[in-house]
């Protein structure tokens, strides 16, 4: 089959971030857009090669290992410094506890994913919230109807279900 | 002897022959299981076939049927259920090596309500590792490698029902089970071209189903029409003592008749403006005709837009920290480096980083969320948008540098547990199907289903089906 058409207006750097940070986080969508709309050349797992090249043995004790904040990779998404050092506090405690585990390409693959995951977080984190916001139950709003009978008459009831007896 | 029309056939019209003894649930389980043997490989569809249980229970309806128990309209309907739901004494793999030799010694909820109403089990179908749990790079993401798409094999299903989209699509079960976290039934039925029902979260006991994120996932039905959707819901919904996340008998119970449109309310439709950035345009195209027919039968549609705000990373979050709770034996064993995927095997190390505190923001945006939800739909019964603003994709795509868009779509109805179903409403130029996707409030499963019956009644997308040579 041939290549799917472009999108040409897709922010290429946007693009990739956004599916890059969904992957990551394992969302379970295969969530889908053309091959063609990465328009950048350069794959995202050269761009740390010399950084992994150096780990040994899942540590980075050598700190100029580590890559500085001017250092940042300018195919993934900018970062702060706070959260640019809590990714490679990341990075670390991942390769203190598994770093043999993994080849060199993959303390690359492994880094870039934790780059990648730090800006969700950071969008997370700045979403106000009031200090009385609590945790979702599931599908509380379908709970708290349950407790205005007059509410329940916007939920479509399923025929039948008013005849079988009450959960306990 | 069962021909070659069976194997399209919805449900409404298997079971009428059924019923009235003029289709023996003998022979056409015979004739799916010929069917699946034969194709089942072209599309890696199936993980396995179950051919001496579904010809024990076929047998077992028949003789019902002949001496006048009729049970309802499963009754000796074949079908295959995702490798992720437990049938005792049958490998259940969850599409991944490290679990490749798993056997349980019980029914999941699903299969057991299945075999009370008489429906046939075919087999396993196949799926992506985990549910894409751990993440996935490749369309081969699976025990079962990639799962080619019945309509274009040199394209994918979408996952993570992979197989139980190819299965629907190539005619080799009247009706799959697949489970949704976030897109899995959806996807694969819009880039599949059948119709696939996420029902609300809660209405369907996931006892026996493989965990990922145990506070997002739904199990749910593809099938030839939202009509055929129904009648499996009906069979499978209800609360479960087993799975303490199931809503109350009276919230969890459904009921379906096909009499149901005389009861039916008149549906205030949204049509979503913002589902997506920049649909491609044979997607574009399909959608832009479904709205006018969504248009010409609703009246009243008006334009409706979702929410805006985190929440898409509120349900990455989410899905990352129960997931790598779900398999922190499989990450911290290391046997994670088995699954077939290379993000697979690293994914979960860095989904093990994230904090509490960060999981627990994750859930009170979402609170947020279901609330401002709750208040859309205060306005409208159903929100209709394109399921997926492309088509179905190359097979060796890779999916990490060739994918990408946002989807609040997505994202908001399973933070929310929202009802959903997809039905075809098109091709692209390239003849491959498009999805249509209705949305409504938690618990108003019937609204979707009123829907896309209403948009099954003026159209004939769902009544197309790939040719199978």
């Amino acid at each position: 089959m041939s290549e799917e058409p472009r999108e040409p207006s897709a922010p290429k750097g946007i693009s990739r971030r956004e599916f890059a940070r969904r992957a990551a986080v394992a969302s379970a969508v295969a969530a889908v857009v053309p091959a063609s709309a990465l328009t950048s050349p350069s794959s995202p797992l050269n761009e740390h090669a010399t950084v992994a090249a150096a780990d040994r043995g899942g540590h980075l004790s050598d700190p100029s290992s580590r890559l500085s904040l001017d250092q940042q990779p300018t195919d993934l998404p900018k970062l702060s410094p706070e959260s640019h050092a809590e990714v490679e506090a990341r990075v670390q405690t991942i390769l203190s506890q598994y770093g043999s585990r993994f080849s060199d390409a993959q303390k690359n693959d492994l880094r870039r994913l934790c780059h990648l995951a730090q800006p969700p977080l950071d969008r997370l984190r700045a979403y106000a919230l009031e200090n009385g916001d609590g945790p979702a139950l599931y599908l509380k709003p379908l709970v708290e109807r349950e407790k205005n009978p007059l509410e329940n008459t916007r939920v479509g009831k399923t025929p039948g279900a008013a005849e079988k007896p009450k959960d306990r | 002897m069962p021909t070659e029309e069976l194997a399209f056939l919805p449900i409404t019209e298997l079971s009428k022959r059924i019923e009235a003894k003029k289709l023996s649930p003998v022979d056409l389980t015979q004739y799916f299981l010929d069917r699946s043997q034969k194709l089942g490989p072209r599309y890696n569809a199936y993980a396995r076939l179950t051919p001496e249980i579904a010809m024990a229970q076929a047998k077992a309806a028949e003789k019902e049927i002949q001496r006048g128990h009729y049970r309802g309209p499963l009754h000796g309907i074949p079908y295959a259920a995702k490798d992720l739901l437990a049938v005792k004494g049958v490998p259940c793999t969850w599409g991944a090596k490290p679990y490749a030799t798993q056997v349980f010694n019980y029914d999941a909820t699903v299969i057991e309500h299945l075999n009370r109403v008489g429906a046939v089990l075919l087999g396993k179908a196949a799926m992506i590792e985990l549910a894409g749990g751990m993440g996935y790079r490749f369309a081969s993401a699976s025990l079962q490698s990639d799962a080619k798409n019945p309509w274009d094999t040199r394209c994918w299903t979408c996952g993570s029902s992979s197989g139980s989209g190819a299965i629907v699509a190539a005619g080799l079960a009247p009706f799959a089970i697949g489970t949704e976290t976030w897109g899995s039934i959806l996807c694969p039925s819009a880039f599949c071209g059948v119709s696939g029902l996420r029902p609300t979260y809660g209405r369907v006991s996931r006892y026996g189903a493989m965990a990922l994120s145990p506070s997002m996932d739904k199990i749910g039905p593809l099938a030839r029409s939202a009509e055929d959707c129904a009648r499996v819901f009906a069979a499978m919904a209800g609360h479960d003592p087993r799975d303490r996340s199931t809503l109350p008998l009276d919230k969890a119970a459904f009921t379906y008749s096909p009499s149901i449109e005389l009861k039916s309310r008149a549906l205030k439709i949204g049509w979503l403006t913002n589902a997506w950035k920049k649909p491609e345009s044979g997607v574009a195209k399909a959608a832009d005709a479904a709205e006018k027919v969504v248009k010409k039968y609703f009246p009243g549609v008006k334009n409706a837009k979702l929410p805006e705000g985190p929440f898409e990373d509120a349900g990455n979050i989410i899905i990352a920290v129960e997931g790598a709770s779900s398999f922190r034996s499989l990450i911290r064993s290391g046997r994670v480096s088995e699954l077939a995927d290379p993000l697979g095997q690293l994914a979960g190390y860095v989904n093990e980083q994230f904090s509490g505190a960060d999981y627990v923001q994750a859930q009170r945006v979402r609170d947020l969320l279901q609330k401002k939800m709750d208040a859309m739909f205060d306005t409208f019964d159903v929100l209709v948008a394109a399921t997926q603003p492309v088509a179905a994709t190359p097979l060796d795509l890779n999916l990490e540098t060739g994918l990408s868009y946002s989807d609040p779509q997505g994202g908001i109805g399973n933070l929310c547990g929202l009802p959903a179903l997809s039905v075809p409403c098109g091709f692209t130029d390239k003849n491959l199907p498009v999805g249509l996707q209705f949305m409504a409030r938690a618990g108003d499963d019937i609204a979707v289903i009123q829907a896309a019956r209403i948009f099954q009644q003026h159209t004939d997308w769902h009544r197309r089906h790939p040719k199978i040579a």
